[in-house]
């Protein structure tokens, strides 16, 4: 299993340069002023930079407000009886609320549970199969539609629900069926 | 809808901070203003503590005190390190330094006297009992509402100040992809790239025409996050979007191809999750790797069945008439 760990890590070490090596290269054989292209392009990057700032301002703040209340306990009481029917344990289940808020803040009730319940548990499998699978949409959201100041989301925050909904029961059902 | 996900995240952080800090004034939480019995013992004899002069020593708190105060069954005396500052000829200002062994109460307290401090702070009156022992009345410093002043200075200045650092630090990696992005378009790789994957991009996204750039930025983003590049993943996203708003025929408002292409994105076809296993090596995993094809399988499931959603949900009224009305020419 080391070289299965060994092989990603190369894999991630290797592929932003190989990707850059590539498209410079490909670049120079089509004849592209490659230096001058590059920056008229990156010029845009301090734009977009600001352009995004109030949309993460707003969305971070709302998130900060809700993490830092306590609502997270409140919460979990009221949805725990639910969640208890699919087979969620009621301690996996802070994880299932933050994953889509907040990045670091997922990663700090992953490593809690793990550490408390230990990596090789059902709780802490379930919670890094939902880190891996699960994504933080609200700050994907605030980032990608703040870049080009779209505020009218329509169906995006609704479809991006269902979707993380569906990827939180398929890690509990997946953990329950081949570790439980 | 994000109006809404937006106001119910404030909305119930701040009713839920009043609600425990109500709890706490009517459960009297921290015990303000509370006398505590203890005992000040120094390294070496003192004889006199003088007025203005700082000093070191150790506070103990006899178990029978916390017990009898906080209700905590502690089973020997707790001692601190502190540092006093004499005012009064027998009166001072007490700083304990918080540690692991102080009581969780403790550290909440001093947290919420100054923030993030491992300080608790206090006034004591003291009475000299033997050459390097005095007896001390203890008072700490009252506080109230905890969880709002909390919540404003953690929850939202902090988070405030961190999504400006956020977004500022996006800037060099964005103006790297960018850049490359351009050499890309420029060099024609992207509409190379875009044509290749003709057949799946034009069902995913029938109102991008097939050799758009919108689409190899999109098919460079998806790639990205699937190998896991989360650095080179959101600025060629960034891209994408941009490409997508060239199309769009009424800005402000979010077209179905950007719908799509975001929950693409929320719905994280990830398939080398290397935090977590990172994470899972770090504390000991016997098989750190284990959770894998779990992983794999969960998100493409979520991904599936979000571009299901998202499909099914633009064709509803409500979604449509937002995209139609008042339309730019």
């Amino acid at each position: 299993m080391t070289t299965l760990i060994d092989i990603i890590q190369t894999l991630s070490i290797l592929a932003i340069p190989s990707i850059i090596f590539f498209i410079v290269t490909y670049g120079i054989i089509k004849k592209v002023k490659i230096y001058e292209v590059f920056v008229e392009g990156a010029k845009e990057g301090f734009n977009v930079g600001v352009r995004i700032i109030p949309y993460l301002v707003a969305m971070l703040v709302a998130i900060g407000v809700f993490r830092t209340s306590g609502a997270m306990d409140f919460l979990t009481i009221i949805i725990s009886p639910i969640t208890n029917l699919i087979g969620m344990p009621a301690e996996a289940l802070p994880m299932a609320i933050m994953r889509p808020l907040s990045g670091s803040g997922a990663l700090g009730v992953m490593s809690e549970i793990i550490n408390t319940h230990g990596p090789d548990s059902l709780i802490g499998r379930m919670v890094s199969v939902m880190m891996g699978s699960g994504e933080t949409t609200f700050y994907v959201l605030a980032v990608y539609f703040g870049s080009v100041s779209i505020s009218r989301t329509r169906h995006a925050v609704p479809a991006g629900i269902i979707a993380d909904i569906a990827g939180i029961i398929m890690s509990v059902w997946l953990v329950n069926l081949i570790f439980g | 809808m994000l109006n809404y996900i937006w106001l119910s995240l404030i909305v119930i952080g701040i009713l839920v901070a009043v609600a425990i800090d109500f709890r706490d004034i009517s459960t009297d939480k921290f015990r303000n203003g509370e006398e505590i019995q203890t005992e000040l013992i120094f390294d070496s004899p003192t004889p006199q503590l003088e007025k203005g002069k700082h000093y070191k020593c150790n506070i103990s708190i006899p178990a029978s005190e916390m017990q009898k105060i906080y209700r905590l069954p502690l089973s020997e005396n707790l001692v601190q390190e502190a540092e006093i500052i004499v005012s009064n000829s027998n009166e001072a200002v007490i700083k304990i330094s918080t540690d692991e062994q102080t009581p969780i109460i403790w550290r909440e307290l001093a947290a919420a006297q100054r923030k993030d401090s491992h300080v608790l702070q206090g006034k004591i009156h003291f009475v000299k009992f033997s050459e390097n022992v005095f007896n001390a009345t203890l008072i700490l410093n009252p506080v109230k509402f905890t969880k709002l002043n909390s919540v404003t200075n953690d929850g939202v200045v902090r988070y405030a100040k961190t999504a400006v650092e956020l977004a500022i630090g996006l800037i060099g990696i964005m103006a790297l992809w960018l850049g490359i992005m351009k050499i890309a378009e420029a060099s024609g790789l992207i509409t190379k790239l875009a044509g290749l994957l003709k057949p799946i991009t034009t069902r995913l996204f029938p109102d991008v025409p097939p050799e758009h750039p919108a689409m190899g930025a999109m098919i460079m983003n998806i790639s990205a996050n699937i190998l896991g590049l989360a650095n080179a993943a959101t600025p060629l996203g960034l891209k994408a979007m941009e490409e997508l708003n060239k199309l769009n025929k009424k800005l402000g408002t979010a077209t179905d191809a950007m719908c799509t292409f975001l929950v693409i994105n929320t719905s994280n076809v990830q398939l080398i999750p290397a935090t977590v296993i990172a994470i899972r090596a770090a504390s000991g995993s016997a098989n750190p790797t284990e959770i894998l094809g779990a992983v794999i399988v969960a998100t493409t499931v979520s991904t599936i069945v979000g571009i299901t959603a998202v499909k099914s949900l633009s064709k509803l009224k409500v979604f449509r008439k937002q995209l139609l009305e008042g339309r730019q020419p």
